[in-house]
């Protein structure tokens, strides 16, 4: 009889985070057969009376069961961000997280928006073990650097992205709020499909579609911030950089330059590092959104604007501005078996900035080395030209140091550029189902983009050596596009209901070209950007060198087939096998096809009948992959052996300037030029435990061989090498990441932790000393080799000497003597470093080198900790490295003048003072050699996130307004380290090295506040 | 159509497959060749520079905190910079580089279609091995011991016995002298002008000759030219090259000179290393990179350019001239001489008082003549030419090799350097080689006419004791003449030559 007292129930499905409604869902009446499913806008009705339970399923979303009681029901379900049945992306395809037998991880775009960066790939920090982020400079648009397993190469360690199945190098184009999901494909059986491509891993990025039958629904995101520097580096002031000559000029045998009268009355001392910085930058992003869905087709697009500016100088000399356009849409031609679709993204960019590279284009290395006596301004107001008289402490008729000059002035010269590029990103798709389970799918990329600079440098006068006597004007331009054409054939099927297969055939093409151009001149007739065209130039009949012009083509081509056979029994003994053949442009035609194989196998045990009795573990499945794949990123062409026309002048005759054009024959062929391959084998567990703690675990072996390098041939070969096959790396390590999520009555809390260890062993080199060698005249001007890539240690390893403290008397050096009774060391003095003689010969020579650091971490890191509370949530993101050593390198060394920072201060001035910072020379002779005096530790925690958020929907009930979210967030909230520069995560590459700090651009601390509706 | 798709073309080179086919290709691998000397000091250490500061004429000189390779060089101790191991490297390098530009022309001679011109390929393959007999002789004059490629290889070639080095710089020599046109400087079209020609060869081969026979003590030029051959070709540049002595010394000179300088092409340059100011950092070499290590340190005191402070002058240079000689001036800077307010003393290192002045970059106000005219910056932008051979040189090679007019060649040099109070003096070896020294200082040239007196005679010149200024403070600095014995006054063959072959290379003594 409770069957009579039935009655309409009505409620509302809404997604527990976002207050979306969740169309689709099922609602089920407990132990009857009473079903529902919610429309488009989260609704639904059903028969049941009160004290029935209902549950609600919905795919991605954890089942929910409710009493009936009286009046409306609404029922918000909770994401289930590691569900099983969730499908992932996997190349050329998808897949049900549960049947992938390969270590790939997902991060979800909300998670990506959480992080409030304006580049999706800084979001990623921390969030996906074994993936390694770095930025390359603080700069905003500045390019990450992406390792994933560690560096397998001592070319090209960037990762292939592809964006809705289109590949691409670079992803800063997209707004983080336009992706659904990043998958990451670490190990090569899964990144094995994408081929000759794949040695660096892959990148998987899906933008945001919309679902049919759904209602429209506006969205507005925002984020305003300020950016300020998180620390800043203590430079000498006045006084302690004239205490400091004095002392120099002192211990070089030499009478001190100030009086005391002069150090204690110094007229200017100038902070540099203050005047490069500026205060409360600007921070921004705003996208607007749209999306919905008919019975037929679906679609989203967006309206996306980024502003930020750079903190050194502020957004007038280092600015970044994105705008972002994109619509996908999908449409369904014909009762479900043909279907149409687009993805397109049109960007638009503008960029502006300063140098960020090596010491000699690096604006603020300058501020670093610049002596605090330089005044900012002269009387005239200008900026102060250092070539002038009258600056010397106590001297006034001379210059302290006529070759610095101000590195703000400097900046503010030499920067005038400006950058931009649109580009439009997309593909066409259809695909035909004609019979279930069977899918042609024809898809064809674009990838066009446009590129525009022009700039100059005015008339200016900062020294001796920096000045510009008449303006010069540069401008470029390019454009260039890639097609790509896929076409694949997949089959799902099922043999005696218990065998699953899906098999894939396919092909694809690619094709890139493009041009550029580009020129300078001299003399613009008006020095102002605007003006800072070719032709608005007044020199128009000087030619060369005053003018001068160039321009490019440049096309390669890549053809693919692959294949794929998944196959499952019961979805608890699982195989995937893959095959891709390459044939690439690069390469010459007797050698250009590469193939790439790739198997993989997973069990799960938790599916068998005898783990049935083990209660708390809900899932276990384990899984080992092995795969081969390629890296084919090298310059092309090396099988030919080129004649080079430019750079092989003459000059006959009497007239200046005027060359005659040479030629000559530049390079050896190297016609068996082939890929460099990379081959790895990874095991891993998955499991769920107590339905809420999430556990992956991998082991991996990397083996990356054939490296694409240039060998040094023995000079009286008389021709520069090609790039020959040669030398290996073994990365091997573990990654684990943990996620917990439970709640404490309504607060719901989640704790995901992650970390991956890696080790960098270079196996063998073929050159004839076992060597890759690093650049010399990094460190300072004419600074000797300190980097290298050598048999049995890790890629960029720094290779310097080992100290042993300092020198305190006179005694300890003559008592540093060699077996044979020398001096080891017959020069020093008391207050110099002891380096270690670690051949024992009894000299200090390159023999002594040995490695004292290592730019790759041990171990990478991340952990995250949300909470939710009414309305209410909270947010802390974290990432951090160990085991990496960072070299430091702020100062000149080849001169006597250049700044210290503070830490001078604790240098050696008699015996016991310091026994670790030598004593100050002018000639500088304990920083002239690389020793681990330049060593510090890497090691690094960043709290990268702290958000707290309030939904006002909360309070402010509106049937039009879903959610209104607002919140408040600090970006680079704390960095913990011993580092003691601005910023520990250097992430500037110095050729195949990194981790070198000549003056690196900080990452700034935002503190923002920001908003998402949802209408 | 699979094929097709993948094969992209590279349109900015062309390849060895379809080049080298007609007389212009040759032409454009001729300059291409003569590109390669341009860049043979590009980077390292230019021959001119080493040779002064290994000679008894300059001190290492450079920077307070650089490195103490110069210090290395100038007193042929390995100790002095253990870390310099290749210290000629990128010279050796540049050298087999320019070798190599050549051979490969030479290799490609007889695919060339020269139908209609035949009198090209003779006049090509002239210039071709006269600039390989040039290189291989700077190499073999540093390095002593170096491998002989005539042909393009990536064998391992071991180093060959100087005697056959200097065979093949004979022949080539002698083949670019004998079939050369005789075309006298003044017919010269002026547009050409630094091409090689017949009196450039010539002038080489008494150059070499001179060189080997003393050196090596021996009484013929590898059997290839004799003492009379030799003479002979010296006569025939006198005779009948249409060169001459420019009037005044210093005129020879920019920064010596001012307005009144002749020139880069005069009729006292039989051969030239050129150089201009478009140098850039994309690759093209066209300037004078080594020029930049001569400059006063750190600052501009017009004329006189700014640079490195390397080769700072021995006080003894100085004090070998007559204050009536006209040279002294036009040779050396001196900075109490010249009332120069020296304000980088602190940053010079081995500073002596004087400052090179024949080869110096350049300042207009406080701004590098080079980039005034257009280069990039002082340090790759110069465009002073390296005069190789003067005709002053031929006239004393003539006078030593016994010519009947020795005494006349002999004072029109002194002459002109002394004007108005010349004196004459009798010609004799030792005159001669005094003459040389005052007249050559600076030009890279001493050096190697003290080691073709023998290594002892050089080692015991060079040699010295003296107090120089580091820094603005008092250093003694040595020279060891048993140094100098030592490494026979060659320098170290580059170590990273060695690894890479395997110790197939052997370093020379002492280093």
């Amino acid at each position: 009889n409770t069957y009579a007292q039935t009655e309409k129930i009505s409620g509302t499905v809404l997604h527990q985070r976002t207050a979306e409604p969740v169309p689709g869902a099922t609602v089920t009446v407990k132990k009857t057969n009473r079903v529902a499913v919610t429309d488009a806008a989260g609704k639904f009705s059903i028969n049941a009376s009160a004290g029935e339970v209902l549950v609600i399923t919905s795919i991605g979303f954890t089942p929910q069961e409710t009493t009936v009681g009286a009046g409306e029901l609404s029922i918000r379900l909770q994401e289930a961000d590691n569900q099983l049945e969730n499908v992932i992306v996997i190349g050329y395809g998808t897949q049900k997280k549960k049947l992938v037998t390969g270590a790939n991880i997902q991060v979800k775009g909300a998670d990506i928006q959480k992080q409030n960066t304006t580049n999706a790939l800084q979001a990623l920090q921390g969030q996906a073990p074994g993936v390694q982020i770095t930025s390359y400079s603080g700069q905003p648009g500045a390019g990450m650097n992406v390792i994933i397993r560690g560096k397998g190469t001592i070319g090209n360690f960037g990762p292939l992205y592809i964006v809705d199945g289109i590949q691409t190098v670079d992803i800063s184009y997209l707004n983080p709020a336009d992706i659904e999901s990043i998958d990451v494909l670490k190990d090569a059986a899964s990144a094995a499909i994408y081929g000759s491509q794949g040695g660096n891993g892959v990148i998987i990025v899906t933008t945001r579609t919309g679902k049919t039958n759904q209602k429209l629904q506006l969205t507005l995101d925002g984020f305003y911030g300020v950016q300020n520097i998180a620390r800043k580096a203590p430079l000498l002031n006045g006084k302690e950089y004239a205490i400091i000559m004095n002392e120099a000029a002192i211990n070089s045998g030499k009478s001190p330059l100030f009086t005391n009268d002069v150090v204690n009355n110094l007229p200017v001392s100038t902070n540099w590092m203050d005047k490069m910085f500026d205060k409360d930058v600007p921070y921004q992003n705003y996208v607007l959104g749209l999306q919905g869905g008919g019975a037929g087709s679906a679609f989203t697009a967006s309206l996306g604007y980024t502003n930020q500016g750079g903190i050194i100088g502020g957004s007038g000399i280092s600015n970044f501005e994105r705008y972002t356009f994109r619509i996908n849409s999908e449409h369904n031609l014909y009762q479900n078996i043909v279907k149409m679709g687009q993805h397109l993204t049109f960007n638009y960019q503008n960029t502006r900035g300063i140098a960020v590279d090596g010491q000699y284009n690096n604006t603020l290395r300058a501020a670093f080395g610049t002596s605090p006596f330089l005044p900012m301004y002269d009387s005239a107001g200008k900026y102060f030209s250092a070539d002038k008289l009258g600056w010397y402490p106590g001297k006034a008729d001379q210059a302290w140091n006529s070759g610095e000059s101000n590195p703000y002035a400097t900046m503010d010269y030499t920067t005038r550029n400006r950058h931009s590029n649109q580009a439009l990103f997309g593909d066409v798709y259809i695909q035909v189902e004609p019979i279930k389970g069977l899918k042609f799918r024809s898809s064809l990329g674009l990838n066009y983009a446009n590129t525009q600079s022009h700039g100059y440098t005015p008339v200016y006068r900062l020294s001796i050596y920096a000045f510009n006597d008449t303006a010069k004007v540069t401008q470029s331009m390019g454009n260039g596009r890639t097609i790509q054409f896929d076409n694949m054939l997949t089959y799902d099927f099922k043999v005696a209901n218990d065998h699953s297969f899906s098999v894939m055939a396919g092909a694809s093409s690619l094709k890139t070209k493009s041009d550029s151009i580009s020129g300078y001149n001299w003399d613009l007739r008006v020095s102002d950007i605007r003006y800072a065209y070719l032709s608005v130039a007044q020199n128009v009949s000087r030619g060369l060198p005053y003018m001068g012009i160039t321009g490019f083509p440049y096309e390669r081509a890549l053809l693919s087939y692959f294949g794929r056979l998944q196959y499952n029994f019961r979805e608890k003994y699982l195989l995937n096998a893959t095959f891709r053949a390459d044939g690439s442009s690069k390469f010459a035609s007797s050698g250009r096809w590469g193939y790439f194989p790739s198997v993989s196998v997973g069990w799960v045990a938790s599916s068998e009948e005898f783990m049935q009795s083990v209660a708390w573990l809900d899932h276990l499945k384990v899984r080992a992959s092995w795969g081969r794949v390629g890296n084919q990123d090298v310059i092309a062409n090396q099988f030919l052996s080129p004649v080079v026309f430019n750079n092989a002048g003459y000059i006959f005759g009497n007239q200046e300037g005027a060359s005659v054009q040479g030629a000559y024959t530049s390079r050896l062929a190297n016609p068996d030029i082939k890929w460099e391959t990379s081959q790895q084998t990874n095991i891993g567990i998955d499991a769920v435990v107590m339905k809420r703690l999430n556990v992956t675990f991998d082991y991996y072996v990397k083996d990356t061989k054939d490296w694409l390098i240039t060998v040094p041939l023995l000079a009286t070969a008389g021709a520069d090498a090609p790039l020959i096959n040669g030398g290996d790396v073994r990365n091997s390590g573990v990654e684990l990441a943990l996620n917990y999520r439970n709640n404490i009555g309504k607060l719901n809390y989640s704790i995901g932790i992650n970390g991956a260890y890696n080790k960098n062993r270079i196996g063998s080199i073929p050159t004839s000393d076992g060597i890759i060698h690093g650049n010399t005249n990094v460190l300072y001007a004419n600074a000797n080799e300190f980097y290298r890539a050598a048999n049995g240690q890790p890629v960029g390893y720094f290779w310097g000497l080992k100290t042993d403290g300092i020198f305190q008397n006179e005694a300890e050096v003559n008592n540093y003597v060699s077996k044979s009774g020398n001096k080891i060391q017959p020069d020093a003095q008391p207050g110099d470093v002891r380096y270690v003689d670690l051949d024992n010969d009894g000299t200090i020579s390159d023999k002594d080198r040995t490695k004292i650091g290592d730019p790759n971490p041990d171990l990478t890191y991340g952990f995250n900790v949300s909470l939710e509370y009414k309305g209410f949530d909270f947010l802390v993101q974290a990432s951090g490295v160990a085991g990496n050593q960072i070299v430091q390198s702020w100062r000149n060394h080849s001169g006597a003048q250049g700044n210290y920072s503070t830490e001078i201060l604790g240098r050696w001035t008699g015996p016991g003072s310091s026994n670790k910072i030598p004593r100050v020379t002018e000639d500088n002779r304990n920083w002239t050699n690389f020793s681990d005096l330049y060593i510090h530790k890497g090691d690094f925690l960043r709290i990268s996130t702290i958000t707290l958020g309030y939904d006002l929907a909360n309070v402010v009930k509106k049937s039009y307004l879903s959610r209104a979210r607002l919140y408040a967030s600090v970006l680079n909230a704390f960095t913990f380290t011993r580092y003691n520069g601005m910023d520990p995560e250097v992430g500037y590459n110095e050729g195949f090295s990194s981790g070198i700090d000549l003056g690196y651009y900080p990452r700034p601390r935002v503190v923002m506040i920001g908003a998402n509706i949802r209408f | 159509c699979k094929k097709s798709f993948l094969d992209t073309e590279d349109v900015k080179v062309a390849s060895d497959q379809n080049f080298y086919k007609i007389p212009s290709d040759a032409w454009k691998a001729l300059v291409g060749a003569y590109d390669g000397l341009q860049r043979v000091w590009a980077e390292g250490v230019a021959l001119p520079v080493a040779a002064e500061i290994m000679s008894d004429n300059a001190f290492g000189g450079t920077g307070n905190s650089d490195g103490l390779g110069f210090q290395m060089m100038d007193e042929f101790d390995k100790l002095r910079s253990p870390a310099d191991v290749s210290m000629f490297g990128n010279n050796w390098t540049a050298y087999y580089k320019a070798i190599y530009r050549a051979n490969v022309l030479l290799s490609k001679l007889d695919q060339i279609e020269w139908a209609g011109s035949e009198d090209l390929r003779k006049v090509y393959e002239s210039e071709t091995r006269f600039l390989r007999a040039y290189c291989y002789f700077d190499m073999v004059r540093l390095f002593g011991n170096i491998p002989l490629v005539t042909i393009p290889t990536t064998e391992n070639v071991p180093q060959a016995n100087p005697d056959d080095v200097y065979k093949l710089i004979a022949e080539d020599c002698k083949f670019a002298a004998d079939n050369l046109p005789a075309i006298s400087y003044t017919s010269q079209a002026a547009a050409t002008r630094g091409r090689v020609t017949k009196w450039a060869a010539e002038s080489l081969i008494g150059r070499v000759y001179l060189y080997y026979t003393g050196y090596y003590n021996k009484s013929d030029l590898a059997g290839v030219v004799s003492k009379a051959q030799a003479l002979a070709y010296l006569e025939d540049v006198i005779s009948n090259g249409g060169f001459g002595l420019v009037d005044k010394f210093a005129n020879l000179w920019p920064a010596a000179s001012g307005a009144n300088y002749v020139g880069e092409e005069n009729k006292e340059t039989i051969f030239a290393i050129r150089y201009t100011y478009t140098s850039n950092y994309d690759g093209n070499v066209d300037g004078n990179h080594w020029l930049v290590m001569y400059g006063i340190r750190g600052k501009n005191y017009a004329p006189y350019g700014l640079g490195w402070g390397g080769g700072t002058v021995n006080a003894k240079l100085w004090n070998a001239y007559n204050a009536n000689d006209t040279r002294r001036s036009a040779t050396i800077v001196s900075i109490a001489g010249e009332g120069i307010d020296l304000q980088n003393k602190n940053d010079q290192r081995e500073y002596t008082g004087y400052y090179q002045k024949k080869y110096v970059p350049m300042s207009s106000g406080d701004t590098s003549l080079a980039v005034k005219m257009g280069g990039l910056n002082f340090m790759i932008g110069q465009f002073q030419d390296y005069v190789s051979i003067r005709y002053a040189d031929v006239l004393l090679m003539a006078a030593e090799l016994g010519s009947p007019n020795a005494q006349t060649y002999f004072d029109d040099v002194r002459k002109r350097a002394w004007g108005a109070n010349f004196v004459q003096t009798t010609v004799n070896q030792a005159n001669i080689m005094n003459e040389r020294r005052l007249e050559f200082a600076g030009e890279g040239i001493r050096y190697y006419d003290l080691l073709r007196q023998g290594v002892g005679t050089a080692a015991s010149v060079i040699g010295e004791s003296v107090v120089l200024q580091n820094g603005g403070a008092n250093v003694t600095k040595n020279i060891l003449p048993s140094k100098i014995n030592e490494t026979k006054g060659l320098v170290q063959i580059p170590n990273s030559q060695i690894t890479l072959s395997n110790n197939v290379l052997k370093q020379n003594a002492g280093w």
